[in-house]
């Protein structure tokens, strides 16, 4: 009896929380599916009367969304990837050694959350002009690369230290140096914890908006938000473009939660065989 | 298998701290390199700020006339986002990166101007024929204490849009001062049928309304070169009239606006109108394409915009436009560029494009602007004596605040939470302050 | 390039062998060079700001004035009430953010019919940009023209039009509501990702003591992944702190300020004001604050054994 009632309450919160979730995307999926006139014409319509993909097709005829979307995935990919590398490293060490600057550093990390970025975008234009990265892709690569290493890193932090450090020393007692001993034993065992981290990066990476409007001059090398950001307009926002902009800007990232959620529950099952 | 992946990580790694090394080395280096010296091409460097995806489209097209008729230049367009734009013009501007021509507002003149950042264009406009042909109106947006910094690529003025429907169904006439208008808003105002009368903005731009309202009520003293200012030094705030504009306004929000306006920025009071949930809107032309675009056409009126009690109506008329950094390397390349988008035929092309209005006094002949939506600005130009020309007051570099500080103060006073009193103090204080702060 | 790359490989690794400190040294290297100079050097030219009169339409005038951008800060009436609400805020957003995150999880970590289909609508808020997410509910929570008032409506729940964004009383609820529609998908994930690391024999040996669902949740599941429940909520109470982007988005802090906390007082005072003097001085101020609070935290939090900061 206790049993059915918890599990009819469990029902009635993932239908609730469904609903809430998913209304607004509902709305903006069938905003984008409607005429120009009948977005804003009363009273409001939930299914439109003239279903048409006009504004996709304008989004990738007139905007160029292929353009974008390539950039922002070559964008999140990289710098997801390097800060991945970077964050494995330094999240190891600090899990695993004790040392005189160790607490030092973590409050390092931490700080970095707590700075008001804002205040530090004129300065930051300054030292990319100074560098000469201007208008390239390598100027966000490297931002958001530097942007997230700290949480990351906290964030891997936490994985290494679930795991016993009993295996690489297994591992090194057979003849592993350090590094092969992290890389062939420790990760495979955390691929989890990987996954989380690389796509908490690149979903950052792929809804920045500051730094790419502000470091990118050219069309051809503009990101995705920077793109939907120009659709909102002095008198007016193009919600048939913005509404198509946002499902097609939605669709990678939820593949990329598809395809992790894969790597997720296999590092989970290598885990246990492992453990 | 796992050695070449460790390889791989290892690699990545390394490849990681060499970029890190490399990068921090070109630190040490100082000013980066500038691509001169190949070749006579130049290649100049402009942003835009008042940007939409199609009026890029159309700057773009006219870029490339340009670049055919001068083979040794070429032109990088910048088009940030309009809601980020004038943010990234400055931090370019701040940090002296290489900008050719820049598009300078009325609302940016006077801080770019007093920060050093434009090249005056007096000489330039001296050797430019078509020169003689800009209306005054544009020139005088431009200009700033006796420089001219920008030629102006179109000009706003707003006018009244209504709903010929909603009007005739209540059986009145478009108004044609404040009072009649607030009147006519309140009659068309039904909640239940979450109809309004005035698409009110009480958010970003909210100064708007209150300030021509205030001007229109102190008509006669308001001085013509300083306009928030009367003919006596005072702000136009200090006076009773102040305080009688400033009755109606509140009456026009409170009865015939929706509640919900007290937040609006100038999207959501352009698309209130053309949903149908309100019936009077004052805008600029550029407004108007959205308004065909979304609505039946035949439901927009136009008519002129209200007066004041003494019969007349001040018009302000602003303006944006090509200017010169200061720093930049190509000017006279740069004036060629700014000449060719400003002749009569490109800026008559660029105005019908955009909706704005034509800086030339030939274009106004052009078919385009003898249309229903834009003859009412036409009528209006052409009766000088009940609408008077205003000259935009740019010369105050904290103008910036003045939409902050009337935003909130007026949402205050909206809200019921601050008197009129308070809050014509506040605003004259304000610009007591920046007259006491000009140097 | 190629031919030196086993060498400068074995070279490291042997290095490595011999010492943890030059490993140490080599792992942390990349991390440390970015932040000092990407991160930290930035930020200290931009907070210099606060001791300056640095306003961006008279920068010719730029001069160092000591504290006056805090006393000015200090004696500001929004400041204070930006400073209240920041407070509603992060606490709110946070504790809704959590709770429903961590029973999204907890429904996830089960296998169930359609959880692939449910997952992606859990996460996909996470994929939106701040800006957007305040662009779509600005419009959804419109008055006139928003599609919440027409439901409630039509669903017969309210008789008149809620101002969500404009009545003074309901304007800080609605910001908050949509950062906590928001941030739900980032307490799901990671804490999804922790469920995940719990080992299941830790279960067996619960079970075999007779634990019930609720009891395995206190007594097993919560304690093992403690350490990232106080890591996670602590940088997210941070970044909901920090992050102006929706209020920005939403409201711009209106109407007359009331839903203004310091990190949107502070965007202001850089996009409309160009007063980089006073966006400084309320940055100092956040980071001071940000820093008490995070000692407190892990201090708290440490006293019950849990953290392993």
């Amino acid at each position: 009896m206790q049993r059915h009632l918890f599990k009819g309450s469990k029902a009635v919160f993932l239908a609730l929380y469904l609903i809430v979730m998913v209304f607004p995307l509902y709305w903006i999926v069938i905003t984008s599916l409607k005429p120009q006139k009948e977005i804003f014409s009363f009273p409001l319509k939930y299914w439109p009367t003239h279903l048409t993909f006009q504004n996709y097709i304008n989004i990738i005829k007139i905007s160029k969304f292929h353009i974008y979307i390539f950039n922002s995935l070559l964008i999140s990919i990289s710098a997801a990837l390097v800060v991945v590398v970077i964050a494995v490293l330094s999240a190891y060490v600090l899990a695993r050694f004790k040392f005189r600057a160790h607490k030092h550093v973590m409050l390092g990390f931490f700080l970095t959350q707590m700075l008001p970025g804002f205040v530090a975008l004129a300065p930051l234009y300054l030292l990319m002009s100074r560098l000469d990265l201007i208008n390239t892709r390598a100027s966000l690569i490297l931002m958001y690369t530097v942007g997230l290493i700290p949480f990351s890193t906290i964030l891997l932090k936490g994985f290494f230290e679930r795991i016993p450090s009993s295996l690489e020393e297994a591992a090194m007692i057979d003849g592993c140096s350090r590094l092969s001993a992290l890389i062939r034993v420790i990760m495979p065992v955390m691929l989890n914890g990987i996954a989380a981290t690389f796509i908490f990066a690149f979903v950052q990476n792929w809804n920045e908006l500051f730094m790419a409007v502000l470091f990118i001059d050219d069309e051809s090398l503009k990101t995705l938000p920077v793109a939907m950001n120009s659709f909102v307009m002095k008198f007016d926002v193009d919600w048939g473009a913005m509404s198509a902009g946002t499902v097609l800007s939605v669709l990678p990232t939820i593949a990329l939660f598809a395809i992790a959620q894969r790597f997720i529950v296999e590092g989970l099952t290598q885990g246990a065989v492992k453990g | 298998m796992a050695a070449k992946k460790e390889k791989k990580m290892l690699l990545g790694a390394v490849a990681g701290v060499l970029l890190v090394g490399v990068l921090a080395g070109c630190g040490d280096n100082g000013n980066g390199g500038s691509n001169e010296g190949s070749g006579k091409k130049v290649t100049l460097r402009m942003i835009e700020s008042l940007t939409s995806p199609a009026r890029t489209a159309v700057l773009q097209e006219m870029i490339a006339k340009f670049e055919t008729a001068n083979p040794n230049i070429k032109v990088d367009l910048i088009s940030p986002p309009f809601d980020q734009a004038d943010n990234k013009i400055k931090t370019i501007l701040g940090a002296k990166e290489e900008l050719d021509v820049l598009e300078v507002r009325d609302s940016t003149i006077s801080e770019f101007s007093n920060n050093g950042y434009l090249e005056s264009l007096n000489d330039y406009v001296k050797s430019w024929p078509d020169y003689a042909t800009v209306v005054d109106v544009a020139k005088s947006v431009a200009s700033l204490n006796d420089n001219v910094y920008f030629v102006t690529n179109g000009m706003y003025q707003r006018q009244m849009f209504y709903r010929k429907d909603w009007f005739q169904e209540k059986g009145i006439q478009p108004p044609t001062n404040y009072e009649e208008m607030v009147a006519a808003a309140i009659k068309l105002t039904d909640p239940s049928k979450n109809r309004y009368g005035f698409s009110f903005r009480g958010g970003a731009g909210a100064n708007g309304v209150p300030d021509a309202m205030i001007q229109n009520y102190n008509f006669d003293n308001i001085d013509h070169d300083d306009s928030n200012f009367l003919k006596d030094g005072k702000s136009m705030y200090s006076t009773p009239e102040a305080k009688q504009a400033l009755d109606l306004y509140v009456k026009l929000y409170k009865e015939g606006s929706p509640k919900d306006s007290i937040n609006w920025g100038y999207q959501e009071q352009v698309q209130a109108f053309t949903s149908g949930v309100t019936g009077i809107l004052l805008q600029d032309p550029d407004a108007i394409p959205s308004l065909m675009e979304k609505m039946d056409v035949n439901t927009i009126g136009t008519a002129p915009m209200p007066k004041g009690p003494s019969g007349k109506s001040f018009t302000a008329t602003g303006g944006a436009g090509w200017g010169i950094a200061k720093n930049s390397k190509h000017k006279d390349e740069a004036f060629k560029l700014i000449a060719f988008l400003s002749s009569p035929e490109q800026n008559t092309y660029f105005a019908t494009k955009t909706a704005l209005i034509p800086i030339h006094t030939s274009a106004s002949k052009d078919p385009f602007f003898q249309t229903d939506m834009y003859k009412t600005l036409l009528d209006m130009a052409s009766k000088p004596d009940e609408f008077v020309n205003l000259k935009a007051n740019t010369k105050y570099p904290g103008i910036g605040q003045w939409g902050q500080v009337a935003m909130e103060s007026g949402q205050s006073l909206l809200l019921g939470k601050a008197t009129e009193e308070d809050t014509l103090k506040k605003w004259d204080q304000f610009w007591a302050d920046q007259k006491a702060n000009l140097k | 390039m190629n031919d030196d790359r086993p060498s400068v490989i074995g070279r490291l690794q042997a290095s490595f062998r011999n010492s943890p400190r030059g490993f140490i040294f080599f792992c942390l290297l990349p991390t440390l060079v970015l932040m000092l100079v990407f991160t930290y050097y930035p930020f200290f030219r931009g907070i210099v700001m606060a001791f300056q009169n640095y306003q961006l339409f008279d920068l010719t005038n730029v001069h160092y004035i000591g504290l006056d951008n805090f006393k000015n800060m200090f004696e500001d009436a929004k400041f204070k009430f930006a400073a209240v609400n920041s407070v509603y805020w992060v606490f709110i957003s946070l504790i809704a953010q959590f709770t429903i995150g961590l029973s999204v999880a907890l429904l996830l970590n089960k296998r169930f019919r359609g959880r692939g289909f449910f997952q992606g609508f859990v996460f996909y808020p996470w994929a939106l940009s701040g800006f957007l997410i305040g662009l779509i509910w600005k419009w959804m929570f419109n008055s006139q023209i928003g599609v919440i008032n027409d439901l409630l409506l039509r669903s017969g729940i309210i008789h008149e039009r809620i101002g969500f964004l404009s009545d003074p009383n309901w304007a800080m609820a609605s910001v908050i509501i949509a950062n906590v529609w928001y941030g739900i998908a980032f307490f799901a994930i990671m804490l999804l990702a922790a469920l995940q690391s719990v080992p299941s024999e830790l279960y067996e040996a619960g079970s075999m003591d007779g634990a019930n669902g609720a009891r395995k949740l206190l007594n097993i599941t919560l304690p093992y992944i403690m350490p990232t429940v106080i890591t996670t909520t602590l940088l997210r109470a941070i970044w909901i702190f920090n992050d102006p982007s929706i209020i920005y988005g939403l409201t711009n802090g209106g109407p007359a300020g009331s839903t203004h906390i310091l990190s949107s007082l502070m965007l202001d005072k850089i996009m409309y004001s160009g007063d980089y003097g006073a966006a400084s001085a309320i940055g100092i101020l956040m980071i001071g604050i940000l820093l008490l609070y995070t000692i407190f935290y892990l201090t708290v939090t440490r006293a019950a054994k849990l953290g392993d900061f």
